[in-house]
């Protein structure tokens, strides 16, 4: 079908006509209807946030009218320092959490793998924690950190012989925050990878085995690295989530104390709708819609890779 | 030794299974604590022995509006995954067989919109709605759930679609059908589990999102998830009510997952994994 020459003049000079009649496809019936309602809910609504990015627009702040500022909203981010802290503790909440949530979904898919027909019942337990609201799970962490009734609460008082507000102290906020989201997410690791697993030739690891090789060696030389596509996806996936995380802080630590747990959706949320700054976060969204659509666009080769799904 | 064998996987077995249901402690905690009065809650064992009382429940859905948030979840969810299942599952299938270079960026653009960080849409959405006055009604979290369930329905669908046979497509229409009366007729009555797998993830995902409703709705059209942290007020915390709003907005979900336990995978990356 396709010519030598690429160009529309090419195709013309080698056939004599246009190579092919335009005519309506007819996939567009099927496909019309999700790109209009995409078109109106997603596009509409990122063009705006663009155009309002290059203005000054908010509903409270005096003298603000959605005047054109140019790229003042930009420029005023890079020297914004609660900007800038929203984005590292965003970045190590995001790298502690996947890392953990790695570990301990690589620990739980090794040990599914290893058991028979009989876990059936395990895989019901395995998905609660990933399908529960969020809200409620920041909730549910709250209640079982405080200091006076709560249960985890009680068993740190136990353990260290006095009472502590882990979430009244900075250091201790951002761990439980992290520790919530691996509870949560750990074992969607798990699943991920144990899908994975199973789908892996046999013969490497009974060599292995046959050679004396330990659970964890094997684990180690042979496992992980057969897995790693799988891995790659999980854990890019993973991440993109977690970067947006909102839900569970908002609730769980509300970013505190001070600003010890602000990451950077709820700075953004605070920007928006508690300054009403629509420009300065509109700005804020922009750039990190240029880089989820960057994780997005590596996560997309990866999963169609060859024009096949993973 | 096959008997040590299974022995020894029935034994990990076990231990998996007490690992897991202690990972699931906090969640039993706080159906426990949905159960408790406000004495029992304050008064530090929490396994021991109580008097359950169906308070917490009383208070908060009768009293306190919770029956309406609850209805509020349901009628925001159904509407946004009528909506996102009709547009979405022809664009699916038209994807799962249509494959050039326009369908490929379209494939793309999806994919980036289920990975996009809430707040960027949030901000413009929220004045866009603040404009046409619609904050405050069904429409705003609505819209703003479709952003993310179009996506996710087409690419859940796309897969299903993928694994039925081309050929299939290609008998029938040599038979004389239009693609439109062989999509309708035949395929969709085909895939009605997948159909209703989608469904359902599409359900739990508007269900339990929080960051849209909180922006866009009000104190009569709060969800679920959004209202029940107002029962943390600056004069104490209705634990014993939270957590009963907490088991009522999981269970349902809870429920509906263990229905769609086989395709789990693919319905928490949005269908961009095949469940191996």
């Amino acid at each position: 079908m396709t010519t030598s020459s690429g160009t529309a003049l090419g195709v013309l000079a080698t056939s004599g006509r246009w190579r092919r009649p335009r005519r309506v496809s007819p996939w567009l019936p099927f496909l019309a209807p999700a790109v209009v309602v995409l078109l109106v809910v997603g596009v509409v609504p990122l063009v705006t946030a663009l155009q309002m990015s290059f203005t000054s627009f908010s509903y409270v702040l005096p003298g603000r009218t959605g005047q054109w500022v140019g790229t003042d909203n930009y420029a005023s981010l890079l020297g914004n320092e609660a900007f800038l802290g929203a984005i590292v503790r965003t970045a190590v909440f995001t790298f502690s959490a996947v890392l953990l949530e790695l570990t301990v979904g690589l620990l739980l898919a090794t040990g599914l793998n290893a058991t028979g027909r009989e876990r059936g019942p395990l895989l019901g337990l395995l998905i609660i924690p990933m399908i529960l609201t969020p809200v409620i799970v920041g909730l549910m962490f709250n209640f079982a950190l405080n200091p006076q009734f709560g249960p985890i609460a009680s068993i740190i008082r136990g353990a260290s012989g006095s009472s502590v507000d882990v979430l009244g102290s900075p250091v201790g906020a951002f761990v439980a925050l992290i520790l919530a989201d691996v509870w949560q997410w750990s074992s969607f690791m798990a699943l991920m990878l144990w899908a994975g697993m199973q789908a892996l030739p046999a013969s490497p690891l009974e060599a292995a085995q046959v050679d004396g090789a330990t659970t964890l060696q094997r684990l180690r030389l042979i496992v992980v690295p057969m897995l790693r596509p799988v891995i790659v996806v999980a854990v890019i996936f993973r991440s993109a989530e977690a970067v947006r995380e909102f839900d569970k802080v908002f609730v769980l630590t509300g970013g505190g104390p001070g600003s010890a747990s602000e990451v950077l959706d709820l700075f953004t949320y605070r920007v928006a709708f508690v300054n009403w700054d629509m420009s300065l976060a509109s700005a804020m969204g922009i750039v990190e819609f240029a880089v989820a659509l960057v994780a997005a666009y590596v996560f997309f080769r990866l999963v169609t890779r060859g024009g096949r799904e993973a | 030794m096959p008997r040590t064998a299974t022995g020894r996987r029935r034994l990990l077995t076990l231990v998996l299974a007490v690992v897991l249901l202690i990972l699931l402690l906090p969640y039993l905690w706080l159906i426990l604590t949905s159960l408790k009065t406000r004495n029992d809650i304050f008064s530090g064992n929490v396994f021991s022995a109580f008097a359950p009382t169906l308070d917490n429940f009383r208070v908060a859905f009768l009293q306190k509006g919770f029956a309406r948030n609850l209805l509020n979840s349901a009628i925001v969810a159904t509407t946004a995954m009528s909506i996102a299942m009709a547009v979405g599952v022809p664009a699916g299938y038209a994807l799962s067989r249509n494959v050039t270079r326009s369908s490929t960026v379209l494939l793309f653009v999806m994919l980036a919109a289920r990975l996009m960080p809430v707040v960027v849409l949030a901000v413009p959405l929220f004045v866009i709605m603040a404009n046409l006055g619609l904050v405050g009604t069904y429409a705003g979290p609505v819209v703003a759930h479709l952003t993310f369930l179009v996506p996710f329905v087409v690419w859940m669908m796309r897969g299903f679609f993928l694994a039925v046979p081309k050929e299939l497509d290609e008998a029938a229409l040599m038979d004389g059908a239009t693609r439109a009366r062989y999509f309708f007729t035949l395929l969709l009555p085909m895939t009605r589990g997948p159909l209703a797998a989608t469904a359902i993830f599409a359900l739990i995902n508007s269900w339990n999102e929080f960051l849209y409703g909180l922006i866009l709705t009000n104190k009569s059209t709060a969800t679920l998830p959004v209202a029940t942290p107002s029962l943390m007020t600056p004069i104490g915390t209705f634990w014993g009510q939270i957590a009963a709003v907490g088991v009522v907005t999981t269970l349902p979900v809870l429920v509906f997952a263990l229905l769609v336990q086989r395709h789990i995978v693919r319905g928490m990356t949005g269908g961009a994994l095949s469940d191996g």
